[in-house]
This record gives C-alpha cells, sequence and structure tokens, in this order.
C-alpha cells in the first residue's frame, strides 16, 4: 500500500517536473539563446491552459468555448495562442534592451490574470473550466497517470531536440554572439529583430503548451490554479541554477528545483497551521535567496553553456 | 633632461588581447608630442594605457616621479593627469559651466580661478556658460570637453584626436590653443590623424605601427623623413 | 456628470494617486538613469516603507504622517544595504542580470512582509474619513498631505541636482558615466546616494499609498507597472518627466473607469506604457532610451 502511494507520488512529481521542463525550455530559447527577459511566464502559460481548456472542454451555458476538440488540437491552439500575444509585445518591446521587455511582461501576465478573473463569458472567471480533455484519461488511475507522463516526456524529449538543433544552429552560434555584445546588435539591426522576435514568440509557445499539458492533468483550470509570481519565479531559478544556454541544464535545474520546492512543501505542511502558512513565505524567501547566491558565486549555472566556437568578449559591461 | 611622462616597453591591451608591443614614448615639462600612425597602430591604446583603462602586462609607467602603472583613472586625475576622449567627451545635458565645475571636482574650495583660467583660454565658452553642451557645434564641444580637463590644474593633459571631424578652421585653433595650453606650464600629448599638420605644430613626435614604436624625433625631422612620409602622409 | 463631479470623483483622486506614482517613479527613473537598470524590486520595497510606518504607528501611537521620516530613512537605508549585499557584485555583468536579481529581491522583500505582517490588509487609522468642502472641490486632509509633500520633495529635488556639487554628481553620472569617472566623480558615493533618495522616495510613496488607501502585502508590486509607465511616458532620467508621467497615469486610471470596467484600471498604465514604446520612447520630455 505504501509502495503504491511512493509510486503515485513520484509519478504525480515527474509530471510536474515534465510540465516545469517545457517551460524552463521555453525560457532557455529566450533568455539563455536570446538574452530576453521574460517576467510574465506565468501568463503564457495560463494563456495555453485556457486555451485548451475552452477548445476541448464540453459545452457550457454562458460561456465561450465547449467544442470538445481533441487534446492535440486544444494544445496546439495553446501555442498559437500564447504565439499570437507574445508577437506584439515583442515586435514592439525587442527594439529596446531587455528592461523594457521585462516590464512589459510583467504587464501583459497582469492583463491576463486580470482577464482571467473577469470575463465569465470567456474563462468563466473564479470557477474555472472543468472537464477538461485529458488524454488516456479513461485508463485506471495508475496506468493513467504512468501514460501522461509517457506524454509529457515525450514533449520534453522532442523540446530539448528542437530547442538543441536550433541552439547549434547558425541561429544559436549569431544568437549567442550578440546575446553577449548589446552594441553589436545594434549595429545588426533589424535582423537581429527579427530573430530575437523569433526566439521570444517559439519560447513563449513552449510555455503554453505547457500551460496545456497542466490543465489537461488537472482537467480542470481555475484563476487560482498557480501563484504567478511563483511559478514565473520558479522557472527563472530553475534555469539559471541549471545553467542557461544548456538545454539539459534547463531539464536539470526543474528536477532539481522542483523538488526541493514540493519535498519542502510537505515538510512544512506536517507543521501546526500558523506556522505552515508562514513557512510558505519562508520558503519564497529561501528561493530568492538562492537565486541571489547562484548569480553570485555560479552564474554559469550547475552545467554551463558549451562555448565551442563562440568568442565571448571580455568585456561583457553593457551600455 | 628629466621627463614628465615615460611609457617603458609597455605591453598590453583590453582583456587578453594583445595590442601594445613594448612601446616607449616620453614626454618633457612643456612639451606637446603628438603620436601618429595609421589606423589600428595602437596610438589611442597607448594614450589609455597612461590613463590606467588598459590592461598593462610589461613594463611600466612613470609620471613625475611616481610608477602609476595600472592606477584608477580617479587616482591618476588627482595626481595631475586629464584626459579627453576622442568621443563622448561632454556632459551633453549638462551647461558649459556645469561641465567645466564636473572637471574640477576633485577640486574643494573657490574654483574661480580655474573658471577665469579656462574661459580666458576659451572665450567662446565665457559668453554663454548656461547653454547646454550638447546643443554645441563639433568644435565648440571639443572646447568645452578640453577645458573641463583644465579645471583641475593638470600637469599633462591627454588628448585623444582632438581635431577627428573639425573643419580646417577649427583644426587650426584647437592646435593653436593646445600651444596657448602649454604656455601655462601644461605639456600635452596628444593623438592625432591629421599626421601632417601635427607633427608642423608639436615639439615631438612619435610614429607607432601596429603596436610599436616606428620613428620618433622632433616633428621637422619626422616630416623630412621619406620613409614616414611614404607610410603615413601619402608620398 | 458635471465638472465639480468629475473633478471630485475621478480628476482629484486621479491626482492624489498620481502624486504617489510620481515618488516611486522619481526612483526608478534615478535608477534607470544612473546605475542603468530597471529596477523591478521598487514597488515591493514601498510596499516595506508602508509597513515600517504600520510598526511605528502602532508600535509608538503617532501619527501615521510623524512615522513619515522614520520609514523613509529606515527604507533608504535598507535600499543601500540591499545594493551592497546584492546588486553591487553583478556592477560588471551585463545590467540584465541586475535586473533578474532585483526581481528575485521583490520576491524575498515580500516574503518578509509576509512572514512578519502576514496577508491581510492593515490601515493606519481606523474609521471613515469624510472630505472636506471647500467651495464646492471636496478634499480629505490626508489627500493635501499627498500632494503638498509631492510638491515640497520635488522642488527640493530639483535645488539639489540643479544646484548642490554631489547633485550635479549624479547628473553627470546619468549623462555619461564613462566621462564621469574620468572626472574623478566617486561613482560609489554617487551610487549610495542614488539609493538614499530613490529609498526614501519610495518608502513615501508607499506610506501615502497605504494612507489613502489601505495597506497590502501586494500594494507595491502592483504599483510597479504604473511607476514604470509613468517613468518612460515623461521620459527615463527626467524627475519632472517622472511627475507628469506619474499625474497622467494617475488621472488616466481614474479616469479610465468611465469607459472600462473598474477590473481594467491598472491596464491603463500597460496601455500608456506600450504606446510611449511605439510611437515616443524617449518620452515627452525626451529622456533617455537604454
Amino acid at each position: 500500500m505504501e509502495l503504491i502511494g511512493l509510486l503515485n507520488y513520484a509519478l504525480f512529481m515527474a509530471i510536474f517536473i515534465g510540465i516545469y521542463a517545457l517551460l524552463s525550455l521555453g525560457l532557455n530559447i529566450q533568455w539563455g539563446g536570446a538574452g530576453l527577459f521574460n517576467a510574465g511566464i506565468a501568463g503564457f502559460f495560463a494563456v495555453g491552459a485556457y486555451t485548451s481548456a475552452i477548445l476541448t472542454s464540453p459545452a457550457a451555458d454562458g460561456r465561450l468555448g465547449g467544442y470538445e476538440m481533441p487534446f492535440y488540437v486544444g494544445w496546439a491552439g495553446a501555442m498559437l495562442a500564447a504565439a499570437l500575444i507574445a508577437w506584439p509585445i515583442g515586435k514592439i518591446c525587442l527594439r529596446f534592451r531587455s528592461d523594457y521587455l521585462a516590464i512589459a511582461t510583467i504587464g501583459i501576465a497582469e492583463i491576463i490574470r486580470l482577464v482571467i478573473k473577469s470575463e465569465e463569458a470567456l474563462t468563466n472567471s473564479a470557477r474555472g473550466i472543468s472537464s477538461i480533455e485529458r488524454p488516456f484519461g479513461d485508463l485506471p488511475y495508475v496506468s493513467s497517470q504512468a501514460a501522461f507522463l509517457g506524454i509529457v516526456l515525450f514533449l520534453v524529449i522532442a523540446a530539448y531536440f528542437l530547442v538543441q538543433r536550433q541552439f547549434n544552429a547558425p541561429w544559436g552560434r549569431m544568437m549567442r554572439a550578440i546575446r553577449d555584445n548589446e552594441l553589436a546588435a545594434r549595429a545588426m539591426g533589424k535582423n537581429i529583430e527579427y530573430r530575437r522576435l523569433e526566439a521570444f514568440i517559439f519560447g513563449s509557445a513552449l510555455m503554453g503548451l505547457s500551460g496545456a499539458v497542466f490543465a489537461a492533468f488537472n482537467r480542470s483550470i481555475t484563476p487560482e490554479a498557480i501563484d504567478p509570481m511563483v511559478a514565473t519565479f520558479l522557472v527563472w531559478i530553475m534555469l539559471i541554477l541549471g545553467g542557461s544556454g544548456n538545454n539539459k541544464g534547463a531539464i536539470l535545474g526543474a528536477v532539481i528545483v522542483w523538488v526541493i520546492w514540493s519535498v519542502s512543501e510537505i515538510a512544512t505542511d506536517q507543521l501546526p497551521h500558523e506556522y505552515a502558512v508562514k513557512a510558505k513565505y519562508v520558503r519564497l524567501f529561501l528561493i530568492g535567496l538562492m537565486l541571489q547566491l547562484v548569480l553570485r558565486f555560479r552564474p554559469e549555472g550547475l552545467l554551463p553553456e558549451r562555448t565551442t566556437g563562440v568568442t565571448r568578449p571580455e568585456d561583457e559591461k553593457s551600455q | 633632461m628629466s621627463a614628465l611622462l615615460s611609457m617603458n616597453e609597455v605591453s598590453g591591451g583590453y582583456g587578453d588581447t594583445q595590442i601594445l608591443k613594448a612601446v616607449s614614448i616620453e614626454v618633457a615639462p612643456d612639451e606637446i608630442v603628438v603620436i601618429v600612425g595609421p589606423n589600428g597602430a595602437g596610438k589611442s591604446t597607448a594614450m589609455k594605457a597612461v590613463f590606467g583603462l588598459l590592461n598593462v602586462r610589461s613594463g611600466n609607467i612613470v609620471f613625475d616621479g611616481d610608477d602609476i602603472t595600472s592606477w584608477a583613472p580617479n587616482k591618476i586625475v588627482q595626481r595631475g593627469i586629464c584626459y579627453v576622449p576622442q568621443v563622448d567627451n561632454i556632459f551633453r545635458d549638462m551647461t558649459i559651466h556645469e561641465n567645466l565645475e564636473m572637471g574640477a571636482f576633485l577640486k574643494s574650495g573657490d574654483l574661480s580661478a580655474a573658471f577665469d583660467r579656462v574661459y580666458e583660454l576659451f572665450p567662446d565658452l565665457k559668453d554663454r556658460p548656461r547653454t547646454l553642451a550638447g546643443s554645441l557645434s563639433g568644435g565648440q564641444r571639443q572646447m568645452v570637453a578640453m577645458g573641463r580637463a583644465l579645471m583641475l590644474d593638470p600637469k599633462l593633459l591627454l588628448l585623444d584626436e582632438p581635431t577627428a571631424g573639425l573643419s580646417p578652421k577649427y583644426m587650426d585653433q584647437i592646435f593653436q590653443i593646445c600651444r596657448d595650453v602649454r604656455e601655462t606650464g601644461v605639456s600635452i600629448m596628444l593623438v592625432e590623424q591629421h599626421a601632417k599638420q601635427a607633427l608642423a605644430f608639436a615639439d615631438r613626435g612619435y610614429v607607432l605601427a601596429a603596436g610599436q614604436n616606428r620613428h620618433e624625433g622632433t616633428g621637422e625631422q619626422l616630416l623630412a623623413d621619406r620613409e614616414v612620409a611614404e607610410m603615413f602622409l601619402g608620398g | 456628470m458635471d465638472f465639480m463631479e468629475l473633478l471630485n470623483f475621478y480628476l482629484m483622486p486621479g491626482i492624489v494617486l498620481g502624486c504617489i506614482y510620481a515618488l516611486g517613479a522619481i526612483g526608478v527613473t534615478l535608477i534607470f538613469s544612473i546605475l542603468r537598470y530597471a529596477h523591478l524590486a521598487h514597488g515591493d520595497l514601498a510596499t516595506l516603507g508602508a509597513f515600517l510606518a504600520l510598526a511605528i504607528v502602532s508600535g509608538f501611537g503617532v501619527s501615521p504622517l510623524a512615522a513619515l521620516p522614520v520609514a523613509m530613512i529606515g527604507t533608504a537605508v535598507i535600499a543601500v544595504f540591499i545594493d551592497k549585499a546584492f546588486y553591487n557584485h553583478l556592477r560588471e555583468r551585463p545590467k540584465i542580470v541586475t535586473v533578474m536579481a532585483s526581481l528575485g529581491i521583490a520576491l524575498m522583500i515580500r516574503a518578509v512582509i509576509q512572514v512578519v505582517w502576514g496577508v491581510d490588509s492593515e490601515s493606519y487609522v481606523r474609521g471613515i474619513v469624510r472630505p472636506e468642502n471647500y467651495w464646492g472641490l471636496r478634499i480629505r486632509d490626508r489627500e493635501i498631505y499627498t500632494i503638498a509633500f509631492m510638491i515640497a520633495v520635488v522642488v527640493a529635488l530639483q535645488l539639489f541636482l540643479g544646484r548642490s556639487k554631489w547633485g550635479k554628481a549624479m547628473r553627470a553620472m546619468s549623462d555619461n558615466p564613462d566621462l564621469a569617472l574620468l572626472s574623478g566623480i566617486d561613482n560609489r558615493k554617487v551610487i549610495i546616494l542614488t539609493w538614499l533618495i530613490a529609498g526614501g522616495l519610495c518608502a513615501s510613496a508607499g506610506v501615502f499609498l497605504g494612507l489613502n488607501t489601505e495597506l497590502k502585502s501586494m500594494m507595491g508590486w502592483h504599483m510597479l507597472l504604473p511607476m514604470f509607465a509613468a517613468t518612460i511616458l515623461g521620459g527615463v532620467g527626467r524627475v519632472d518627466g517622472a511627475v507628469l508621467g506619474g499625474l497622467i497615469v494617475g488621472v488616466a486610471e481614474e479616469l479610465s473607469v468611465l469607459v472600462l470596467p473598474s477590473e481594467y484600471k491598472t491596464a491603463t498604465a500597460f496601455v500608456i506604457l506600450l504606446l510611449m514604446l511605439l510611437v515616443r520612447p524617449t518620452g515627452l520630455l525626451r529622456g533617455k532610451v537604454l
């Protein structure tokens, strides 16, 4: 009995790690590949979750959607929707230094949160959307979980190879060269803007996919399902700790950070309620501190980027 | 002759790069020394080495009896060397007067003597101290930049291509100001693209090429040297 | 709706809110132009200032206005400490790394507030304050204090930046950092000064927001977007721009409820931000574009 419980928990955790690995890989394209600062990861995640929910859930009164489409249509739709939101933001902000993108993505995530909370006709507001199509949802519990994990693993591996191929292509070499040298980037002008936009859109689409997988896994999505700031921040620490620019690092970071995060949650949940609530914030504080320490003492992460063939300018100071 | 500044076989560059290869340059008190050479010869780099902006790997730089190799720029400023970069050498959003004031940042007490001295050298600036420096013409900006550097009464002034992009009229004016500045007891080391005109006006010159000393001598000697003429002065 | 109604229910609250945004935006614009990065922890630093004042108000039974200077000094010192401990050593790295560090600091500050003060709403003074009526203009004392404080701060800061040696050094660093170093300006001191000013003003924004509304652990984070919108609208590096931008964003947010559902009030700042980046990234008063 105990063993089954443990197995179930391991499956559950592995699926979540997969969902975060997709986010982390998406961020790696943006930050690791192109030096773009996306502080609104949770926003693109939520767009994906709700888009797939609207496309795949059964019809309901007073709400858009309920098309009962197959899950893969929903997931593709999620990627498309996240990409469509990323496009204008990137178009406007990528002409400037990444600081502006950081602020704008905080803004778009906030707007998305507001829309989800208030647009009943679209998202069913606080009650959220349920009965979302879940692949292999009809199997018995453990096999269903295992099958779902299979799908998630397939997606993570597929995403890994896609991103990896892109990084090794001339695209990746060019992006790394300009990422570290703002002046060179500016000199190259329009072409670079377009490449950056590609990176931003492609990364955001992966984040949208991750949201769709999350919604399908839970079979439902509500505005409270994820804390935007916490989710965004966890993904950042995953990538930075794992090693930005390195796709294996992005996945490794997702594994380590998620295990620490969820195990510490289980541990603190044993505390009396009064302390358990505070413990959540202490954990947040420690995650924030962890980022500072990694930035200071191991900025390249656990698995550093392989920089063969790329000369990094000694003077990285960007003005 | 004891030199005010002597760079002795300085090698180094930015980060790991090697731009200067055993470059030696001397500047005597009250002397105008010009460094000329083709593009990429390391002229500006040699000047930056003096100002502590370079990674010097061997050799040393002695100024007025002190070994200043790799000192921090603000310490070098205090010691009596002021530097005027080729570009971005003014505070655009500040007035002429404020630009000069920032030049004297390390000085405490009354600045009026320093202001008088600079305004005397640059009468063009005196009439409109409240004009924003960024709104001035190229030649006037160069004057603001030089004026800022002179506010601390340096013993040595480093000018990186002060006449770049200026009309011949302004070029003559800048050279004339350099002579006037020298009269007040300041030595000048400058880097120049306009080799012919600069050698004609300077006391001594150095020709650098590929990060190494090539020729040195008085301006006249260098101008008369056939090899120098062929290499850099267009025959 | 007649003019007085528009003034009393939309413009006045907008101006008060705008003054609060301006106090925060001044710090954002100084840090953006002198230290050259977007400081994403600015909102949560304001929250910290507001709660520090709350601790003084409830601990010593003084009025919020008496607690204000202490909270400002406390926050200013904390801001300098945060810079020393977390931002300063990232100086030689690309600036965006510091932006990321500041996002982490935002989370850390908020976590501290949530542990110490919890997540429930608090207020400095209990009970409802009715506005005074001045010839039809309805305004509360606290609103007058907010506006007067902002005006006083801006006048003092402009005098400081325009007249004093260190104020000019701050402008010089913002204008041309390399040349400032060549001129012998001690950039470490300028950085400390910048954080003292930005931190103090940031705390005052938090205190006045708490005074005019209520204190919540998320209050500052929700101010971040309006503060940056105000900064970019006015022109990065311009103190007068930050004030103008703050006032416009504040009034626009209050007026937006005439055409938009009130849930989307905070979207106004976002729209202003994107519009400015699209049509005039230097801002109304010609600031920098980094």
